[in-house]
């Protein structure tokens, strides 16, 4: 290229780094629409994709915080299971439903709130360790609570977060079956407000800087154990509102909940362009990397396609999303 | 001119018609619990229903999660093809208390849908296989017949989380303990192969006057045998297994497992698929449909291989 | 000469298990005064100066700002009493900018409500007036720290060090990693520094600067004090020996 054109491919650079995921999005729904014109962009099938994905996001959330200090949270499906096992015996017992619509993401607190501990106090070598650990152990916690057999039955204002609708006859028209799911709401909501939390707050900086440098984080006399510890235990929040989405959806506290969900959450956050290394990446990538997700298998699934077809392309696109990024530090680095 | 006239009556009646019947072939989702590749159960299951769906002109969509324990997989699966339109679904759930509400969902929406192989817990909806608890009992009937009364026996779980895996536990106990058999050991190898092994390593260790191993399945028969093997015991212990897959019906023949109890995972397919587009018609079926277990030993192994 | 004392160290040593990196050593500064501290490595110079700093605490001994016994829990608390320092790997996190290096640990903040929230306008302002002021040439105030130069990294350090009024600034190996031409501005800021009153401690290897900016030289040799003077009563050659371990 000449001089003049490659200079404003570079200019262009900041601008795909930021947005390049969304016209990724914007691609892949073109794509989808074209090949599946009647179903893909039906009410219906929209929606689905939101449900669907709603309870994983808030898992992507959480383990995207913690890769941004440059840890990991093995546990999160674990504490997913395990909270939603704490809200159906709170459920069971007789309690209130507003009291057990909060159980889940204190369990969930809490569990985050003992990998911190953990991973600070007893000063593991990597938070890798702490999570491997805590990923046997809420779920067996979870399994020695309920007997290993599924909790199944809860009121529904128990179920309104994972399975809510808010009917839209009122502007739409008597009869009108559309809606908009509550779980959709929720994740909005939540994903505005650690975007805030990130971006506009000191400790969200700090954050980020104990990912960059934890060194020139502690020279700057911020206490690098206590954010650890404030970021595992928001990790685990997040999980546990994934068990409370998650318990809306299928009415049932049910062994298997959450199992192997932690390998998507990773998944997401890298395609959403977060570094696996700490101090880069952010909450718009993550959603957009959640969403990916969400679109290619319900895509996959409108196509009739195996489920091994699935595995392979995301897996694919893992490597590809990193490969992108390389290539773009190359390119910035030459300049 | 009457002769042509009537001619091309009939044929736009007849094309008019098949372009009816064309636009109205309905589309039934078989949705398993796991993929046939690697499993002859759930392989078998996809064989019956592609003929039925052949031989009554249904457009079949074949979806299973990746693995068994990917409940959500499933649940995901199910909403879109709500969303696209399917007419009847025929399902083996992985967890039967978290598929029902998007199972209420799809016959609120008017798709009909029926068990198979595993019941659920939707209120009226058709089961269609096995009744596991007499399939065990045939086998432990079996083990009664060629076993000592007094005998120390033991018996492999599945998933114990599963109603399919209760029930054979449930059936099996309940025989083996009528004849006076002492079960020595009861745990659960979560239909693996290598977990079989490695528990039925345990029990003979602790246990080597054992006479009879009942495996829930036939994966984890043969994990059984294979620990047995290695402990130069096989002559000595009768192991029969469940489900008679085409490994267990050769590893019959060949007189290493005793017996095994044939579920007929073909008729669950195609009776699966036969009876959601009879729902999808608007036709009724009844509430509980076995497929029927039978007793396969070196005699009938052939048959299954 | 009754200068005030801003700064002393009495008695600290410092073990790290059975290892002791500082025994019993002794330093203190006046306002005003450039104190050199030379030393070969491992001598015990930037454990010295972490103590100083609040990064470490002292196993032994204790620390006098102005006269007042301290005890320094973190960075933050000699931050809070003026003291400032540029550290030898200059601890700046290369993902972040330029200003929210220099600010990290005491952001702007604007509040909303009981919420206190980043006031990055603020922040960028402070940042490009301190960066013009030192005249540090840069794209941006918003450059990510790691696409800077060597040299211009060690001018954001020497910015975060004096944006915030410091009494007492310490500099570890500042021209290390410099080009003539910007070591040059080092040690220029240096005696600016020192004309407005502010105590610079100076950790380097090179006599260079030692000689051009310092009022005095001190040495340290296996973790202990070794030889002290003021720089007119000695030469290039000794402090040479001194870092050597050698004292006639």
């Amino acid at each position: 290229m000449d001089k003049n054109q490659e200079s404003t491919f570079i200019k262009l650079i900041p601008f795909f780094e930021k947005y390049g995921i969304l016209l990724l999005i914007l691609i892949m729904v073109t794509v989808l629409h074209l090949l599946q014109p009647d179903v893909f962009l039906s009410w219906r099938n929209v929606t689905n994709i939101f449900k669907q994905v709603s309870w994983q996001s808030m898992l992507a959330l959480g383990v995207f915080m913690v890769i941004v200090t440059a840890g990991i949270d093995l546990s999160v499906g674990s504490i997913v299971m395990l909270s939603l096992m704490g809200l159906a015996i709170a459920s069971k017992a007789g309690l209130p439903w507003y009291v057990v619509m909060l159980v889940a993401p204190a369990v969930g607190f809490l569990c985050g709130l003992f990998n911190g501990l953990g991973i600070t106090l007893l000063r593991m070598p990597h938070p890798f360790i702490m999570t491997l650990g805590t990923l046997y152990i809420f779920r067996g916690v979870g399994n020695l609570i309920s007997g290993g057999v599924p909790i199944t039955g809860f009121a529904d204002q128990i179920r309104v977060i994972g399975n809510g609708k808010i009917k839209l006859e009122s502007i739409l028209g008597e009869g009108a079956r559309e809606y908009i799911p509550t779980s959709l709401i929720l994740m909005i909501v939540i994903f505005f407000l650690f975007w805030i939390f990130l971006n506009h707050t000191r400790i969200g900086k700090w954050i980020y800087a104990i990912g960059g440098n934890p060194g020139a984080a502690r020279a700057a006399g911020i206490n690098v154990d206590r954010i650890l510890v404030i970021v595992y235990t928001l990790c685990g929040f997040l999980a546990g509102i994934g068990g409370l989405i998650l318990a809306g959806r299928t009415n049932s506290a049910y062994p298997n909940a959450g199992l192997q969900s932690e390998l998507d959450a990773i998944a997401a956050v890298i395609i959403g362009g977060a570094s696996f290394f700490g101090g880069r990446g952010t909450v718009l990538g993550v959603f957009a990397g959640v969403m990916i997700m969400g679109i290619l298998r319900n895509g996959l699934n409108l196509m009739n396609v195996s489920v091994f077809w699935q595995q392979v392309l995301i897996g694919s696109i893992i490597i590809l999303a990193v490969y992108i990024d390389v290539l773009r530090r190359q390119l910035s680095t030459r300049n | 001119m009457k002769f042509l006239i009537k001619f091309v009556a009939l044929v736009t009646m007849l094309f008019s018609f098949s372009v009816y019947a064309g636009s109205h072939q309905k589309t039934i989702m078989l949705s398993t619990k796991g993929p046939g590749a690697g499993n002859p159960f759930w392989a078998s299951v996809e064989a019956g229903a592609k003929d039925a769906a052949e031989e009554f002109g249904v457009n079949l969509v074949i979806l299973s999660p990746p693995q068994e324990s990917d409940v959500m997989s499933q649940v995901a699966q199910i909403e879109d093809q709500i969303a696209k339109g399917v007419d009847g679904i025929a399902i083996a759930p992985t967890d039967p208390n978290a598929v029902a509400p998007i199972l209420d969902d799809a016959i609120a929406s008017g798709v009909p849908v029926v068990y198979i192989d595993t019941n659920g817990i939707n209120e009226g909806v058709t089961f269609i296989g096995t009744n596991n608890i007499n399939g065990a009992a045939l086998a432990a009937q079996y083990i009664c017949d060629n076993v000592p009364a007094g005998s120390d026996v033991a018996i492999l779980q599945g998933m114990i989380t599963q109603t399919t895996g209760q029930h054979r536990a449930e059936g099996s106990n309940k025989g083996l303990t009528a004849c006076g058999l002492n079960i020595v050991a009861e745990l659960p190898a979560n239909w693996d192969t290598a977990q079989g092994m490695s528990v039925t390593e345990d029990i003979i260790t602790g246990n080597p006057n054992i006479k009879a191993i009942f495996a829930s399945n036939d994966n984890m028969a043969l994990g059984a045998i294979q620990a047995l093997k290695n402990a130069d015991m096989l002559d000595d212990v009768v192991v029969v297994g469940f489900d008679a897959n085409p490994d267990a019906a050769a590893s019959v023949a060949a007189g290493e497992m005793s017996a095994t109890i044939a579920q007929f995972s073909y008729n669950m397919g195609y009776m699966g698929v036969e009876n959601a587009l009879k729902l999808a018609n608007g036709e009724s079926i009844p509430d509980n449909i076995d497929t029927g277990t039978v007793l396969v030993t070196a005699e009938n192994a052939a048959d299954f291989m | 000469m009754n200068s005030d004392i801003v700064l002393e160290a009495k008695s600290v040593s410092k073990f790290f298990g059975t290892i002791t990196a500082l025994d019993n050593v002794n330093l203190k500064i006046t306002k005003g005064e450039v104190l050199g501290v030379v030393g070969d490595n491992g001598a015990g110079k930037s454990t010295l100066m972490k103590v100083l700093s609040g990064l470490y605490k002292p196993s032994e001994g204790s620390l006098y700002f102005s006269g007042d016994k301290v005890i320094l829990n973190s960075p933050r608390d000699s931050q809070n009493l003026g003291l400032e320092m540029v550290y030898q790997d200059l601890a700046l996190a290369g993902n972040l900018p330029i200003g929210d290096n220099i600010f990290l640990g005491r952001e702007p903040i604007k509040k909303i409500g009981p919420f206190n929230f980043l006031d990055h306008k603020k922040r960028k302002k402070l940042t490009e007036k301190h960066l013009e002021k030192l005249k540090i040439n840069v794209q941006s105030a918003d450059q990510k720290v790691e696409e800077l130069s060597g040299g211009q990294r060690q001018a954001v350090a020497i910015a975060r060090a004096t944006a915030f009024n410091a009494k007492i600034v310490i500099m570890d190996e500042p021209t290390a990693a410099l080009a003539v031409k910007e070591v040059g501005k080092v040690l220029d800021l240096i005696l600016n520094l020192k004309n407005l009153g502010v105590s610079v401690i100076v950790i380097s290897h090179r006599m260079d600067d030692i000689f051009t900016v310092c009022d005095r030289v001190m040495a340290l040799f296996q973790g202990t004090n070794f030889a002290e003077s003021m720089l007119k009563d000695t030469s290039r050659n000794e402090v040479i020996g001194w870092i050597m371990g050698k004292k006639d």
